[in-house]
C-alpha cells in the first residue's frame, strides 16, 4: 500500500466532511413521520365526552400479538362511561408486545381506537409499557412532527 | 348448543334417498336435518330443538327443495322417506334460506358489539354463513326499552328475540313450569311471563343456553367475557349427586360461567342443568372462602405458606397418639383414596370414614340392576320411593316428567309432598312407615319398570329395602339411587364405610382428628358430633370453607373446590366421571389430592405418583369396583363402576325406630336452600331458609301460629325454626329443611341420619 492510497482514502474523508450530513439531531430534532404512520394507539371520546368503546373486545380478537385485555362492564344511569349498554372497565394494551399492525383499529366498529403518529414510547421498566384506559384516552405527551406531502 | 339431534347411521331399517346428488341412507323417522347433519350436510335451523318434543317449524330457517313437492319444505320437520331427493344447496333452496335470513334481521338491531351472544351467536354465524350479505330494509325498526330482567338471573332484550319458541317450548313441555309465553303477534311479539311475575324455577337458566340469539342472557355473566377470552373445560356439577355434566367458562382464572356441554351427555342430563348446577359458582369466591393457610399456636392464630402449613399438618399427625380421617361428601375418588393410603401406610391404622349414610341394609337393593338417568325416558313405568328428587337431585325431574309425556305411568311413594307428586299417582306413605306403603302398592303392568328410591329415607328403613328389591327383583326391572351425597357413591366404591371414627371419637379414642372437605358440625348428627369432638385433643383440617371445623383447628390447609381440581367423582347411577379443573385455586390453596400426596411424603411414606391420574389409577388397581377404569377410560362422558358385593361398605345404622318422642321428623334439602345456594349472590332472590312446615291441625294442636316460632327438640339436639302451616303437608309429621348454613337442623338428627321423634313447643 502506498502514499497513493492513502490519499485516495483521505480524500473520501474530506469530500464526506464537506457533505450536509443524512443524520439528524435526535432527540432534540425528530423525524417527521407520513401521515399513515402508525404509531401509539389513541382511544377516543364522542363530544359529549362519553367513551366511543363499549367495550366489545373486537380488537382482542383481531390483535395478532394478544397484547390488549378488556375488562367491559355494564353502564348505569349513575355511572355511564360509554354510549352503549356496556363499557370497557379496563383497556390495556402491552406496548411491549404491540406490533403496530393496526388490525385493532381496522376491528373496531365504533372507531373508537386508532393508532396515531407517535413512536416515542421507550421506557425503563416492562411494566411501564403496559399502557391503561387513561393513558390511551390522553394524547400522548410527546408529538412528533407530521409530514404533509404523501409519498 | 345440542341442535341436532344424535343419529346412529348403523342402525336396523334404513331408508335411502339422495340429498345433494348423493345415494345416502338414515335410520326410517330421523328429521332430515338430523340425517343431513350426520352425513356432513349441515342445514342452518333456528327453531329446531331435538330435545324440547316434536318439532314445530317456526322460523323456516331449514328449507330445504323436495323433488315432487310443493314449495320449499321445511326439513326440520319433514322425515326421510324412501327415494326422496333432496336438495339443500340448489339456488331455489338458497333462494329460500336468503330470503328468511333477511327476513329476520329486517327488525335485528346490530347489537353484536355489545351483545353477550356476540361471537357464539347461531343467528351469526347462520348469517355470514348462508344469508344473502345484504338487506334492503330501510324503514326505522322496532324498537323495546331494553333489557328487561325476566328474573334476577335472566335479563330479556326484545328487539333481539326472533319468536322461535324454543324458551316457550322449554318452560311449556320440558320444565312444564307452564311460565313463559308468546304475548301479541308480528313485530309486537315478545316473551314474557304469563303471570307478568319473574320467570323463577328450578331449571330456568337452560333458555339461555337454548336461546338461539342474545334475546336471553345471563345477568350474572353478563358482559364479563367474549368467546375469545375465555376456555371452556368439561366438568361435572359439584353440587348434587346425579353427575350432571357442565361446562365450565373460564376468564383469567375465575369461572365466568357455567352452561351445558355443546354436546350433552344423553345418559345424565341431556344438556339440562338446574339453576343450582348453573349460578352456584359465584359461590367459589365466597367470602368464607379459605385462602391462606393457617397455623394456631397457644391460641394465636398465624398465616402459614402451604409447605409450613403441610409441615406443621405432619407434625402433629405424626406425633404418635391415634389418628382419625374424617373424609366429606365432596371428596373426589383420588382424595379418598390417598386419604385411605396415608391411613393405612403413614400412619399405620388411623381410623378412617366418610361423612355420609352407613346404609347398612340397603345392599339388597343396590344390587339390583341399574340403570342410568337416560333410561327413565323409555320406561313404562317410574316408580319413585321417598325422597323429593326435585330439590335434592334436580335434573330427575325433568326425566321423569319426560318419561310421563311419552306415555309412561309414573306412582310416587313417600312422607313428603313434592313436584313430582302431580305427575303421577301418589301414595303418601306415614313416616317411617315406607315398608308398609311399597308392601301395600298395586303396580300397573309395564314392559320396563325403573325404580328410583331414595338413599337416605330407605337407610333409614332396612325392610323398606328389601321389600323394594323383591319387587324389582319381580318384575325385572332396574334402579337408580337418589343419593343424598355428592360423591357418596365414590366413596363407597373405595369400601369406605361410614361410622368408625364418631364411634372412637365419643369413646375418647382419637387424639388427633384429620378432616378432608368435611363438616361434621354442619351435618347430620352435628350434636353427637360436636360432643365427640370435643373429646379429640388436635384437628388438622383441609378444607375449602370456613366453618366450625376449621374455626377450631390446630392447622387449617385451603383446598381446591371441585371448579379447581382435577379428580373423578362417581354419580349415584354409578358412573365415574371426571372433574376437570375450570378456575386457578387461590394462592394459599392446593388440590386435596396433591395435599395429601404432600403430607404423605411429609410423614415419610411417599407414594409412588405425583398426579391425579396416577392416584386415580392406583385407586383403580387396588379397589374392585373401579377395576378397569382410568381417565382414558372415563374420557368425556364417564364410564360405570363395577357392581361388586358388599355394595355398602359401611358401619351400622342406628335403631330403626324412631328415637324420642313427639311428631316424627321428615327433612328435605330444598334445592336453593344448601350452602352452595346461600354461597351464591346469583341465587340471592330465590334461595330458602329453614323452616318448619306443620299441618295446620298440627299447629292448632301445638298451639303454633303460621310464622310463628317453634323450639324442635330431639334425643341428640335442638334448633328453633319458622313455622309454616301448609294445608298439603300432612298430620302427624314435622317437615323441616335441612342443609340451611347456621340454621341447626342438623342438629336434631343422628349422624345416620336414622329416624327420629321432635317436640316441639313456642321457644
Ligand atoms: S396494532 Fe396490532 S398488535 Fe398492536 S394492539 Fe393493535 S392489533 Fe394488537
Ligand atoms: S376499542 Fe373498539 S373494538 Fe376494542 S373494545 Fe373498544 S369498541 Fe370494541
Ligand atoms: S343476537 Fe346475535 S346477531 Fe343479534 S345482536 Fe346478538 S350477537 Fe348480533
Ligand atoms: S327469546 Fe330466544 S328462545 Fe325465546 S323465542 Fe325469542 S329467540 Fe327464541
Ligand atoms: S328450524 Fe325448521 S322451521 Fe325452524
Amino acid at each position: 500500500m502506498g502514499l497513493d492510497d492513502s490519499l485516495k482514502g483521505f480524500a473520501i474523508t474530506f469530500r464526506q466532511m464537506l457533505r450536509k450530513p443524512e443524520t439528524i439531531g435526535y432527540p432534540e430534532r425528530k423525524t417527521p413521520v407520513f401521515p399513515r404512520f402508525r404509531g401509539r394507539h389513541r382511544l377516543w371520546t364522542h363530544d359529549n365526552g362519553l367513551e366511543k368503546c363499549v367495550g366489545c373486545s373486537l380488537c382482542v380478537a383481531a390483535c395478532p400479538a394478544d397484547c390488549i385485555r378488556v375488562v367491559a362492564e355494564e353502564n348505569t344511569p349513575e355511572n355511564r362511561v360509554s354510549s352503549g349498554e356496556r363499557y370497557a372497565r379496563i383497556y390495556e394494551i402491552n406496548m411491549a408486545r404491540c406490533i403496530f399492525c393496526g388490525y385493532c383499529e381496522v376491528a373496531c366498529p365504533f372507531d373508537a381506537i386508532t393508532l396515531e403518529n407517535e413512536y416515542e414510547m421507550s421506557e425503563r421498566t416492562r411494566g411501564d409499557l403496559l399502557y391503561t384506559k387513561d393513558m390511551l384516552l390522553a394524547p400522548h405527551p410527546k408529538p412528533v412532527p407530521v409530514r404533509s406531502e404523501v409519498p | 348448543m345440542a341442535d341436532y339431534a344424535p343419529v346412529d347411521l348403523t342402525a336396523e331399517g334404513q331408508v335411502e334417498f339422495e340429498l345433494n346428488g348423493r345415494r345416502v341412507s338414515a335410520p326410517a323417522g330421523t328429521m332430515l336435518v338430523d340425517a343431513a347433519y350426520a352425513l356432513g350436510v349441515e342445514v342452518p335451523i333456528f327453531c329446531y330443538e331435538p330435545r324440547l318434543g316434536a318439532p314445530i317449524g317456526a322460523c323456516r330457517m331449514c328449507l330445504v327443495e323436495i323433488e315432487g313437492m310443493r314449495g320449499l319444505q321445511t326439513a326440520c320437520s319433514t322425515p326421510v322417506q324412501p327415494d326422496m331427493v333432496v336438495r339443500t344447496n340448489s339456488d331455489i333452496a338458497k333462494d329460500g334460506q336468503d330470503g328468511v335470513l333477511e327476513f329476520l334481521l329486517e327488525n335485528h338491531p346490530l347489537d353484536c358489539p355489545v351483545c353477550d351472544k356476540g361471537g357464539e351467536c347461531p343467528l351469526q354465524d347462520r348469517t355470514f354463513r348462508f344469508g344473502p350479505g345484504r338487506t334492503r330494509f330501510v324503514e326505522a325498526k322496532r324498537h323495546f326499552p331494553k333489557p328487561l330482567d325476566l328474573s334476577s338471573v335472566i335479563a330479556l332484550d326484545r328487539e333481539r328475540c326472533i319468536s322461535c319458541y324454543r324458551c316457550v317450548r322449554f318452560s311449556q313441555d320440558v320444565a312444564e313450569d307452564k311460565a313463559l309465553v308468546m304475548q301479541e303477534r308480528g313485530a309486537a311479539a315478545e316473551i314474557a311471563t304469563l303471570t307478568g311475575d319473574q320467570y323463577e324455577g328450578r331449571f330456568t337458566g337452560n333458555v339461555i343456553d337454548i336461546c338461539p340469539v342474545g334475546a336471553l342472557t345471563s345477568i350474572p355473566y353478563r358482559f364479563t367475557a367474549r368467546p375469545w377470552d375465555v376456555t371452556n373445560t368439561p366438568s361435572i356439577c359439584g353440587h348434587d349427586a346425579t353427575g350432571t355434566n357442565v361446562e365450565l367458562t373460564l376468564r383469567e382464572g375465575h369461572v365466568a360461567r357455567v352452561t351445558a356441554r355443546p354436546e350433552p351427555n344423553y345418559a345424565v342430563e341431556e344438556g339440562w342443568l338446574s339453576d343450582l348446577s348453573r349460578f352456584a359458582y359465584e359461590g367459589n369466591r365466597a367470602p368464607d372462602r379459605l385462602t391462606a393457610p393457617l397455623i394456631r399456636d397457644d391460641g394465636r392464630v398465624k398465616e402459614a405458606s402451604l409447605d409450613d402449613a403441610v409441615d406443621a399438618a405432619a407434625l402433629v399427625l405424626g406425633r404418635g397418639g391415634r389418628v382419625g380421617i374424617l373424609v366429606g361428601p365432596t371428596a373426589t375418588v383420588e382424595e379418598g383414596f390417598l386419604a385411605q393410603e396415608l391411613a393405612r401406610t403413614a400412619l399405620g391404622g388411623a381410623r378412617i370414614q366418610r361423612l355420609g349414610i352407613p346404609g347398612a341394609g340397603l345392599d339388597a337393593i343396590r344390587s339390583q340392576p341399574r340403570a342410568e338417568l337416560g333410561d327413565i325416558d323409555g320406561a313404562g313405568l317410574v316408580v319413585i320411593v321417598g325422597g323429593d328428587p326435585p330439590n335434592q337431585q334436580s335434573i330427575v325431574e325433568l326425566r321423569v316428567r319426560k318419561a310421563r309425556r311419552r306415555g309412561a305411568a309414573v306412582i310416587t311413594v313417600g312422607p313428603r309432598p313434592h313436584a313430582l307428586e302431580p305427575v303421577g299417582t301418589a301414595v303418601r306413605s306415614e313416616p317411617g312407615r315406607l315398608a308398609a306403603a311399597i308392601a301395600a302398592l298395586d303396580l300397573p303392568e309395564a314392559a320396563s319398570t325403573i325404580v328410583l328410591w331414595d338413599e337416605a329415607d330407605l337407610a333409614a328403613e332396612p325392610d323398606a329395602a328389601g321389600a323394594l328389591a323383591r319387587i324389582v327383583g319381580d318384575r325385572g326391572a332396574s334402579q337408580i339411587e337418589l343419593g343424598a351425597d355428592v360423591n357418596g357413591a365414590g366413596l363407597r366404591a373405595l369400601g369406605l364405610g361410614a361410622g368408625d371414627v364418631l364411634e372412637a371419637a365419643a369413646a375418647g379414642e382419637i387424639d388427633t382428628l384429620l378432616t378432608i372437605h368435611a363438616d361434621p358440625l354442619d351435618g347430620p348428627g352435628a350434636a353427637d358430633w360436636g360432643w365427640a369432638l370435643g373429646r379429640v385433643r388436635a384437628r388438622i383440617a383441609i378444607a375449602a370453607y370456613a366453618s366450625a371445623v376449621t374455626d377450631a383447628s390446630t392447622v387449617v390447609i385451603p383446598a381446591a373446590t371441585h371448579y379447581e381440581t382435577d379428580g373423578v367423582y362417581v354419580s349415584m347411577t354409578g358412573r365415574a366421571q371426571r372433574l376437570r379443573p375450570g378456575a386457578t385455586a387461590p394462592a394459599g390453596a392446593a388440590p386435596g389430592w396433591e395435599l395429601l400426596i404432600a403430607l404423605a411424603h411429609r410423614l415419610g411414606a411417599p407414594p409412588p405418583y405425583r398426579s391425579a391420574a396416577r392416584a386415580f389409577a392406583a385407586a383403580a388397581a387396588a379397589r374392585p369396583a373401579l377395576a378397569g377404569l382410568d381417565y382414558d377410560v372415563i374420557g368425556v362422558l364417564g364410564a360405570p363402576v363395577a357392581a361388586v358385593t358388599p355394595v355398602s361398605p359401611n358401619g351400622v345404622n342406628g335403631p330403626r325406630e324412631a328415637a324420642g318422642t313427639g311428631l316424627p321428623l321428615v327433612t328435605t334439602t330444598r334445592i336453593f336452600g344448601n350452602a352452595a345456594a346461600h354461597r351464591s349472590e346469583a341465587l340471592a332472590s330465590v334461595r330458602t331458609g329453614a323452616e318448619l312446615v306443620l299441618n295446620p291441625a298440627e299447629g292448632e294442636r301445638l298451639g303454633i301460629a303460621d310464622g310463628a316460632r317453634a323450639r324442635l327438640r330431639s334425643p341428640h339436639g335442638e334448633c328453633i325454626l319458622a313455622v309454616r302451616l301448609a294445608a298439603d303437608h300432612p298430620a302427624g309429621a314435622a317437615f323441616a329443611t335441612t342443609g340451611v348454613p347456621g340454621a341447626g337442623v342438623e342438629r336434631l338428627l343422628p349422624a345416620d341420619r336414622g329416624p327420629v321423634n321432635v317436640e316441639i313447643e313456642a321457644p
